[in-house]
């Protein structure tokens, strides 16, 4: 069996009330807040936010969400790449609130069978809701990402996976999310979980009493509580209430949350079936849950509709074709600059010559994480994305100075209106973000946003 | 080099819904040929500045529009630099005697562009690289100048105040009101710290310049001027990604001034030059500007329209047309228009608003993200 070396979460770093959704939708609140991705962040840029803090390489990369931006097109080679991996087996695993869970279970299949060395799970959600409905209040924004491999301070000891023929939770293309509550919580929730939980045991001989922790994914917060009380336990923080459910990143969001702390877990993943998996840590994992958890920032509702796509206009004009990108990956998306030979310029992106010297000898180099503003402004006649003529929404660009080298143009993001604390000297960070859409295609790219 | 303006023309500036491109350009010409006393069939080749909306059309922008059929027309874009970097192409065609009488003329209708400020240019940048308006450009320029002199928004809102009360008594002039530093800096923001009054006119309008050698404008017998020298310089389109960069100052400029005082054997521009003209695109850009062209030191800028140096009055006014600030600045057609200010103020025909003992001159055309520059001299013969 496999195990956990490195785990790392990302919130995005808006949040909403539920009583601010609750006063203008005039439905009843359920209490606390949720986590709300700004405008230019979906599974893909939330996914590379937290698999950038894991370091060293993988060989794999397994994605796992249920709100993948593209219909043909594979996330997971776009989180390979923006994390400038060389070589790596990438995969997506989607359609399900398990896919994490799935995803977890076969990284633990490649590296157990000594194909892979080091396997990257990353599960990122985003999923649409309709304003006012129940699921708007329930589901949040997030991601996670695990580091698989032989040896780890979290130990796989076993795990088993059952599917249940039931509705479950469904979406067609272009929809909302829809589902029959009742349906899951009474007949596909505990019994899925109970089913999959006894099978695991009697395959490794224990019972729930050998376990320190239970945590498993739910449709609410109060089945989880329910199935944890049926089998005598304590009920962990579901973060209902801190990040919302966020959707197939969700169990590994609890995962994350018990790493930090020796023993051993069992730990559930539901949808239309459950994936059960027995891990023991045996020395804490440091993540940066906490972190995340705390320097967030509230929206209002007015705010969490234009991120949420509900008021914005959002049509950019003709921009450069897709064939640019693909010539400009390794500066757009892997980040690399260049180092002039003749004058040491560190520059971006890479262009066939020096732009201070006008040498053609370079080598190309990544470019650094941080830096500074040197100058900035916030443009009233761009909106962020696109050039409409009429700005939906005003723009912040900076000037970076990034550390060891290289200069910048960036978008300022995470900002909404609010463009406090951007100023000359100011410290930006780099992060993965939606460009922009056109003829079909999400452009990536990354952005500036106050150092977090 | 030196080459004669004999004749000058120039539409009002402004709004104007009611003319396309080829009725303005044909009212500048029509007026440029009657101010030399001469005939459309005396031109030998024309120059023809445009950015936008003409785009795609070529020498057919002119020729279309004064069926002006069967001889060289060449197309000039360069950024907010069309218009002067067309005369420049011009005067060298003169000067090299190939031809012995052109025009250089500039269009634009930019209110068929349907949007606030500036058409985007799409396509060619970077994926990677956000779009930045043109306001955004050189608001970015200001925010380093806060941060490093301390200058602050009343001082670019002298600028707009000084160009305003100059352009009020300029007949053609897009704005011919007066403005407030209150109410520069009440208007709406366009691009921080740039508000609207910050920012020239989007407008339409034409200008038309003919152009000969001295020797031949003295056998015709016109009244003409002499432009005695023209410096360009093109930098980088993309400042922000060049570390070098200080946004304190825009090389181009900076080596376009150089390149004409030099030709023009011009040491001290504030001694040996009476007045400018300078691409006031925004405030900020004619602070920067007054550094450029070394009429000030770095960080000086906003000395100088504190003190009313620049004034109309002043000791070296700047503008006196009333900038593209109140004046307008339909692209192909400012650079143009630049020198025919020029030429009618040394040879005292600027009614209203003419500089006292005005005999030599500089104007200064800006384009693209500071990347391209021309500064032209003009004199008295």
């Amino acid at each position: 069996m496999a195990s956990i070396s490195d785990c790392s979460v990302y919130l995005p770093v808006w949040k909403i009330k539920r009583e601010e959704i609750a006063n203008h939708t005039g439905m009843p609140s359920m209490g606390g807040e949720k986590s709300v991705a700004h405008w230019d962040e979906d599974s893909i840029t939330m996914a590379v936010e937290a698999a950038k803090r894991l370091k060293g390489n993988f060989d794999a990369v397994l994605f796992a969400s249920t709100s993948s931006p593209f219909r043909i097109k594979q996330s997971a080679s776009f989180v390979a790449s923006a994390l400038d991996l060389e070589n790596a087996f990438t995969m997506d695993f989607s359609n399900s609130f398990r896919a994490s869970t799935n995803a977890l279970i076969t990284a633990n299949e490649l590296v157990d069978s000594g194909k892979f060395e080091r396997v990257l799970v990353v599960s990122a959600d985003s999923i649409p809701t309709k304003p006012g409905s129940i699921y708007e209040q329930l589901y949040g924004d997030g991601a996670v990402a695990l580091a698989v491999e032989k040896n780890g301070a979290a130990k796989i000891i076993g795990y088993h996976s059952a599917y249940q023929p039931l509705p479950g939770s469904w979406m067609l293309k272009d929809e909302f999310l829809s589902y029959d509550m009742r349906l899951d919580a009474i007949f596909g929730y505990a019994s899925s979980i109970q089913r999959s939980a006894m099978s695991l045991l009697g395959k490794l001989g224990m019972s729930p009493m050998d376990f320190d922790r239970i945590i498993a994914s739910a449709p609410d917060p109060k089945s989880y509580e329910g199935l944890v009380k049926a089998v005598g336990a304590k009920p962990e923080e579901f973060f209902f209430k801190r990040t919302g459910i966020l959707g197939t990143a969700h169990p590994l969001f609890l995962l994350a949350s018990q790493l930090e702390k020796t023993g051993r877990i069992l730990l559930g993943g539901y949808g239309e079936g459950a994936d059960v998996i027995a891990i023991e840590v045996s020395e804490p994992i440091q993540t940066n849950i906490g972190r995340m958890l705390e320097s967030r920032k509230e929206m209002s509702y007015s705010d969490y509709l234009y991120n949420k796509g509900f008021i914005a206009n959002r049509d950019a004009p003709d921009r450069p074709p897709i064939t640019k990108l693909w010539r400009e990956e390794k500066s757009v998306i892997r980040f690399y600059g260049m180092k002039c030979k003749k004058c040491g310029t560190v520059s971006y992106p890479i262009s066939r010559r020096c732009v201070e010297c006008g040498a053609d000898d370079f080598e190309e180099v990544k470019l650094g994480e941080r830096g500074r503003i040197y100058t900035f402004t916030i443009d009233y006649l761009v909106s962020p994305g696109n050039y409409v003529g009429d700005g939906a929404h005003p723009h912040c660009v900076a000037v970076v100075d990034l550390e060891r080298g290289g200069r910048v143009l960036f978008e300022v993001t995470d900002t909404l209106t609010d463009f406090k604390g951007t100023e000359c000297d100011a410290e930006v960070e780099r992060t993965f973000r939606l460009l922009f859409e056109k003829n079909g295609f999400r452009y990536y790219g990354w952005k500036a946003r106050p150092a977090r | 080099m030196e080459v004669a303006i004999i004749g000058c023309g120039v539409t009002k500036f402004g709004h104007i819904w009611d003319k396309d491109h080829d009725d303005l350009l044909v009212e500048a010409v029509t007026e440029a040929l009657r101010d030399a006393n001469l005939e459309l069939k005396d031109i030998e080749a024309v120059w023809c500045g445009t950015f936008y909306p003409s785009t795609g059309i070529s020498g057919n922008v002119f020729s279309d529009s004064l069926k002006f059929f069967g001889k060289p027309i060449s197309r000039v874009e360069n950024y907010c630099a069309t218009g002067m970097d067309n005369v420049r192409n011009a005067c060298f065609a003169v000067a090299s005697g190939a031809y012995d009488i052109v025009i250089a003329a500039g269009v634009e209708k930019l209110m068929d562009a349907g949007s606030r400020g500036l058409p985007p240019i799409e396509g060619i940048f970077s994926v990677g690289m956000p779009v930045v308006s043109a306001p955004a450009m050189f608001a970015m320029a200001a925010n380093r100048a806060f941060k490093e002199w301390g200058w602050n928004r009343e001082d670019l809102a002298l600028v707009a105040v000084k160009n305003h009360y100059n352009g009020a008594r300029h007949p053609k002039a897009h704005f011919r009101k007066e403005v407030t530093v209150e109410e520069v800096l009440k208007a709406p923001m366009v691009a921080y710290p740039l508000g609207v009054y910050d920012c020239s006119a989007v407008s339409d309008g034409a200008a038309a310049v003919v152009l000969t050698r001295p020797e031949i404008a003295r056998k015709l017998g016109c009244d003409y001027a002499v432009i005695k020298a023209i410096g360009m310089a093109v930098e980088t389109m993309h400042p922000w990604h060049r570390p070098s960069e200080s946004f304190l100052s825009f090389p181009a400029t900076v080596k376009a001034a150089k390149m004409a005082y030099k030709i023009a054997g011009i040491e001290n521009p504030r001694k040996q030059l009476d007045f400018g003209i300078v691409h006031d695109c925004f405030t900020i850009t004619e602070l920067i500007n007054y550094q450029d062209m070394q009429l000030c030191k770095m960080g000086e800028g906003a000395k100088l329209i504190r003190d009313g140096v620049t004034a109309i009055d002043g000791d070296f006014p700047i503008n006196p047309d009333g900038g593209l600030k109140s004046f307008g600045h339909p692209i192909g057609a400012s650079g143009v228009r630049m020198i025919a200010e020029l030429a009618k103020q040394v040879l005292g025909k600027a009614e209203g608003l003419q500089v006292k003992d005005a005999e030599a001159g500089f104007a200064h055309n800006l384009g693209g993200p500071y990347s391209v520059a021309t500064v032209a001299i003009v004199s008295k013969p």
